[in-house]
């Protein structure tokens, strides 16, 4: 072979390995993405039952009902719209009424929210990203984070310590 | 002094750093480096093929395989040019480090540094005499014994005003509201409650703190915390008349020793009224300063009340805050109406009235809102 | 006078390092050997400035000095001392400190041992290393200065995140860096050959032990990350494929391939253009991986947004380094010259085979990191791109990577022989072979990808394994030669074998852990019990504790197993007043390499309270076999033959004496 078959052959092969990689991506971007949705959005994209999503917002004060076996019922609001989600298991450490929070699971006939998991952030400033935009589009919530803070940013976690889940 | 010195000693180092290689004289470096690693790659072919580690034929082929790039390396750097040293560029790079490195350190950390403030490590100040124990422990101490008693109603009473003036001002709010449920309703606690509120949201008189002044006067006709709330809150609606009216009223029945009257006459000045004021001169400065030793047990209450500087720092914070986000999101009308008056307030009338512009121009197409932002203007003196 | 004095350390290594940019490389450009020798003193100089500046920052934390703004926000006077040390680094402007130290010593690490190299390349690496430097003092001082002060000084600080209050942190930020800025080693070596316009034969000795020093501290650093988010953050979970993780790992992806690219440079003196390549991609996904990070902009837009003259810089900062190296890289890259060159079928193919899959894999993680933001930015979509993206794309392109990975060193350089090394490689074949079948008997049809992870993991440790049973050649000769043999073996061959030997371990760990990882969630009042995975645990009840700057609820568990007691667990939760936050402090118990977790939930107002009950079988493999993969590097970062370098002028004179007469 010479050194320009050899080079075909070497770009030949990158090529279909990216080849498959993007068609891995393809594929998996098709079934494993989650969309974000506010409450309002839920009211007015009219999102399918069994669909799997993301809901955020706030916890509503005085909505929070704790059940037997762990069961958690409380309802998610962003001021316009409120809606009702159960969930079983352990909730973060900064689930709290009045918070923000994010839940992934599915929408159940009658408009609940069947959550899986729940996501909070650990840090009590800490608004999740996409709530506060909800929020802020539905004009609920200030941003009046940093009270008397000096310096622009609130110090966040180190790399790789910013806390998930 | 001192530190000056230091900053002498440490430029004088570092300009010596550059200095010593440049004053050094050396031969220029033997090149050839290529040809040296690959003869040392020959020998580590001979030490694999003695010791078994590869066989002949191999040892063999890779050892006419390095030769070859061996030789060219050689060919290579016989034409390499060789390595001279410049006086001319010398006495330049010199010269460099001489000027170029202390003026650009100095030029630097003269407009980011702070020389003339002092290191304040904590077990210096805790040594303060007034205070035995250090602010922190009492502060802890007070809440386990709030957290093990927690309608101790004096507890809170304690706490909140420590809680303010170390920047906790959600948890001064908390305390606040526990003392008024647990002690009863007075005219102080209510004023107190309202101030915590105000510095809770940034300096700014909320309705709620508003609600809490308004209570507490109404126990208390003459409370004059709740008195100059409210006149920050006109001030802040933009109602200058209407705060200046308040603030003087409190001038003139103020005693002559008060400590406040330094915080109303800068508010009164801040607005630009006149204070028709006693003569005499008070020397007294106004609420706490840094000057202070730590506040102990006692005169932790004295601190409540933030010193004018701190709300002026908070009020400026929020409002670059704010400002930056209404240039992304120019939809909230609140935001803008709390940032006209913010302006007022900080004594920036350019920005306030270019705020109002930005305003208008965000909000065009909604009447209602733009209706405020007008209102609003007219109110602040700012509708040009 | 302490924090004043850090400030101004670091303003003078700014001008130093602006001088450092700029003499050495119009010495080497002229080749004025006066001007090329400062670079190294300067370097030196750099390095110690650096270090005051942190020192003084790192007092003005144990001393609680408030008055500095950094200290305030992040310290506690009554933290415990190993916390407020690592509190400098715990925050945006303390680690971007510890970022630029750790720069700096890697330039004063060149300029002491690179005494053997040649010149120009020396001042070229450490120009650019420079530019680096002054780029990141630049960003520090206008836009994330730590040395900022307050007046009027407040008696308590906003405490550290209590999250961080943990001795992860002390180890997992450092190492990390010492990772992610190691590549930049390499990236100086890359940058200066573009610009010089060769590949010196040093460079590619050099280009390997640094990268491969800066890929273990990366290991090390990933893994103890993991395992800190593991026990940290009452989950068990020890990867999330969350964007902080990604950032660290592709780095770590594009430096495992620029080491292994790197091994085809030095012995064969090929691949050299895609080498250079790597190593610009590994620090640009570093700088990206600390920056993004760091700045937030990767979780948030906004962040961004707020804080713009921060976010500019850092754009900058990314466009300079990155788009400006990529860009010499496409001028200058045809003018080096090719290499040796090879058969498909080779060590050196089997190499490339690597990079290919590694670079597509780092690519794929890639596009799942920032496709949520481009489309955020693009269309105001909102999305998450979850685990389940990156099993479906990463995982598949892993696989190749681990079947070729025994092969690899069993191929010969330049034309090998792939049925001679299947040959070799039966008995591994075999022993996965038994694994999966075992793994089927055992666990039925319900996980049927678990056999196959099994195997596969089986397959590449066995291979490793093989390979040095090959090379001491024991089936031809007797033990006692063979071990003789073993022995004498170069470190680099041990070192490879280790490396492949755990990274099977981590896959054994990461697929027992996700098959048969059990789990309870319960809630339990005292004297209640509980069984898992044939343990039985007993709660015993709970105790307040109050700790330095936070109290806690202790509870106690006892475990038994066949009623008699072998543990007592004791998780918590901790309040931290400052905060007003609540962290959860699990308990763990070890058996074998797997573990038992316990850790609380909230306590409900009948008395009990909500537990998290694991017991995650092998689940320590997937960190040991990171550790181990270390090892191996350590082993072959001690082979004689990558210290060599070239050789050094006093204890060889004997090869300079001869030179003239080439």
């Amino acid at each position: 072979m010479t050194r320009k078959q050899r080079r075909l052959v070497m770009i030949g092969c990158g090529l279909a390995v990216l080849a498959l990689a993007v068609g891995l991506v393809l594929n998996a971007m098709r079934d494993s993405i989650v969309f974000f949705n506010s409450p309002t959005d839920v009211v007015e994209k009219h999102i399918q039952t069994g669909t799997r999503i993301r809901l955020g917002g706030m916890v509503k004060d005085g909505s929070l009902v704790r059940g037997d076996n762990l069961q958690i019922r409380f309802v998610v609001t962003d001021g316009a719209n409120d809606i009702p989600v159960n969930y079983q298991g352990i909730v973060p450490d900064l689930f709290r009424e009045g918070q923000g929070v994010v839940a992934e699971g599915r929408i159940e006939p009658g408009r609940t929210f069947k959550a899986d998991s729940i996501l909070a952030k650990h840090d009590e400033n800490y608004m999740p990203r996409e709530v506060a935009d909800a929020l802020k589009k539905q004009g609920r919530w200030q941003e009046n984070e940093g009270k008397g803070e000096r310096v622009g940013e609130k110090a966040g976690a180190p790399a790789n310590a910013e806390p998930r889940k | 002094m001192t530190l000056w010195f230091v900053f002498a000693l440490m430029t004088a180092a570092a300009v010596f750093a550059l200095l010593w290689p440049l004053g050094r004289r050396r031969a220029p470096a033997a090149a050839g480096h290529d040809v040296a690693v690959y003869r040392d790659q020959l020998a580590e072919i001979d030490r694999d093929a003695t010791s078994g580690l590869i066989s002949v034929s191999d040892a063999d082929t890779a050892r006419i395989e390095i030769s070859r790039r061996l030789l060219r390396a050689a060919d290579r750097e016989s034409e390499a040019a060789p390595l001279v040293g410049s006086t001319l560029r010398r006495r330049v790079a010199a010269l460099a480090a001489l000027v170029l490195l202390p003026a650009v350190a100095v030029a630097l950390y003269v407009t980011l540094g702070s020389p003339d403030l002092p290191a304040a490590p904590l077990a210096g100040r805790a040594q303060a005499p007034s205070a035995s124990q250090s602010v922190a422990s009492l502060v802890s101490q007070v809440e386990a014994h709030i957290e093990r008693n927690p309608d101790d109603g004096r507890g809170w009473e304690v706490l909140a005003p420590v809680y303010l003036r170390l920047g906790r001002y959600d948890d001064a709010v908390k305390a606040r509201a526990r003392a008024l449920a647990l002690n009863g309703e007075t005219a102080d606690r209510q004023a107190d409650l309202g101030e915590a509120k105000v510095a809770a949201a940034n300096g700014i008189v909320t309705a709620e703190a508003r609600q809490a002044f308004d209570r507490a006067l109404a126990l208390d006709p003459q409370l004059l915390k709740a008195k100059f709330y409210l006149g920050l809150a006109a001030e802040q609606d933009g109602k200058r008349e209407e705060a200046a009216s308040i603030w003087r009223a409190m001038l003139a029945n103020a005693p002559a020793d008060a400590p406040w009257i330094e915080s109303v006459r800068e508010a009164l000045a801040r607005i630009g009224a006149p204070a028709v004021a006693p003569e005499q001169k008070t020397g007294a400065a106004p609420a706490v300063s840094s000057a202070q030793p730590g506040p102990s047990a006692d005169d932790m209450a004295a601190a409540a009340t933030l010193t004018p500087q701190q709300r002026q720092e908070m009020v400026s914070g929020m409002v670059s805050r704010l400002a930056d986000r209404l240039k992304t999101d120019g939809s909230d009308v609140e935001g803008w109406l709390r940032l006209m008056r913010a302006y007022v307030v900080l004594g920036e009338r350019d920005r306030a009235i270019a705020a109002t512009v930005d305003a208008r121009r965000a909000l065009a197409g909604d009447v209602d809102k733009l209706r405020r932002v007008d209102e609003l203007a007219k109110g602040l003196g700012i509708d040009g | 006078m302490i924090p004043e004095a850090g400030h101004y350390a670091l303003v003078l290594a700014l001008a130093l390092a602006l001088f450092q940019s700029v003499v050495p490389m119009a010495g080497a450009r002229w080749r004025d050997a006066t001007l090329m020798q400062t670079a190294p003193v300067t370097a030196l100089a750099q390095f110690v400035f650096v270090a005051l500046s942190f020192a003084a920052l790192t007092a003005s934390y144990v001393t609680s000095d408030f008055s500095v703004v950094n200290v305030y926000e992040n310290s506690h006077s009554l933290m415990p001392l190993i916390y407020k040390m690592t509190s400098v680094w715990g925050n945006h402007e303390g680690s971007m400190l510890l970022w630029v130290l750790i720069l700096a010593l890697f330039g004063a690490a060149v300029a002491v041992f690179g005494r053997n190299l040649p010149d120009v390349l020396r001042a070229d690496v450490l120009a650019v290393q420079s530019w680096i430097a002054v780029a990141f003092y630049l960003f520090i001082l206008l836009t994330s200065n730590p040395f900022l002060r307050i007046a009027d000084p407040p008696f308590e600080g906003r405490d550290l995140n209590p999250i961080l209050q943990d001795f992860g942190l002390a180890v997992h930020p450092p190492l990390l860096y010492l990772g992610y800025v190691g590549f930049s080693i390499a990236f100086s070596f890359a940058v200066a050959a573009l610009i010089e316009g060769r590949i010196d034969a040093a460079w590619a000795r050099w280009v390997r032990p640094w990268t491969l020093a800066a890929w273990m501290a990366l290991t090390l650093g990933i893994a103890m990350g993991s395992y800190w988010a593991y026990y940290e953050l009452g989950w068990g979970g020890w990867w999330f494929w969350d964007p902080v993780e990604n950032a660290s790992l592709m780095p770590w992806l594009a430096g495992t391939a620029l080491l292994h690219s790197a091994v085809v440079m030095e012995k064969r003196d090929a691949l050299k253009v895609w080498t250079v390549l790597l190593a610009i991609l590994a620090f640009s996904l570093s700088l990206i991986g600390t920056f993004l990070v760091r700045s937030g902009v990767l979780t948030s837009v906004h962040t961004f947004a707020s804080d713009p003259s921060r976010g500019v810089f850092i754009l900058a900062i990314l466009t300079l380094f990155i788009g400006g190296s990529l860009t010499l890289f496409a001028w200058r890259a045809p003018a080096l010259r090719q290499g040796g060159i090879f058969a498909p079928i080779s060590r050196e193919g089997a190499l490339v085979f690597n990079n290919l899959f590694l670079t597509t894999a780092c690519a794929t993680v890639f596009v799942g990191t920032l496709y949520p933001l481009a489309l955020e930015a693009l269309t105001g979509e909102k999305i998450s791109v979850g685990p389940p993206f990156f099993n479906l794309t990463f995982a598949p392109l892993f696989i190749p990577i681990l079947i070729a990975m025994p092969m690899g060193p069993l191929l010969a350089w330049k034309r090998g022989d792939l049925f001679a090394v299947a040959q070799r490689l039966l008995a591994a074949c075999g022993i996965a072979v038994i694994g999966v079948a075992v793994t089927f008997a055992l666990a039925g049809v319900k996980a049927v990808l678990a056999p196959f992870g099994i195997g596969l993991a089986l397959f590449a440790m066995a291979g490793a394994v093989t390979d040095i049973v090959e090379r001491s050649a024991l089936r031809s000769v007797g033990v006692g030669i063979a071990a003789r043999r073993a022995i004498g073996l170069p470190r680099s061959a041990w070192g490879t074998a280790f490396a492949h030997f755990g990274i099977g371990m981590t896959l054994l760990g990461v697929v027992c852990e996700t098959t048969w990882n059990s789990e309870r969630i319960v809630a339990l009042r005292p004297g209640q019990a509980v069984s898992i995975a044939g343990y039985d645990l007993t709660f015993d009840g709970m105790v307040p504790k109050t700790g330095p700057n936070y109290r806690e609820v202790a509870t106690r568990f006892v475990v038994r197993r066949g009623g008699a007691q072998v543990a007592v667990l004791e998780p918590s939760k901790r309040t931290f007043a400052t905060r007003s936050m609540t962290t959860t402090e699990a308990a763990l118990m070890t058996h074998g390499a797997s573990q038992l977790y316990v850790s609380l939930g909230d306590t409900n107002s009948d008395g009990s309270i909500a537990v998290r009950i694991y017991d995650k079988p092998l689940v320590l493999l997937i960190w040991l076999g990171a550790v181990v993969m270390v090892f191996g590097g350590l082993l072959s970062l001690s082979d004689r033959r990558l210290r060599v370098g070239a050789p050094r002028r006093r204890s060889k004179p004997a090869v300079l004496a001869q030179q003239p007469a080439e």
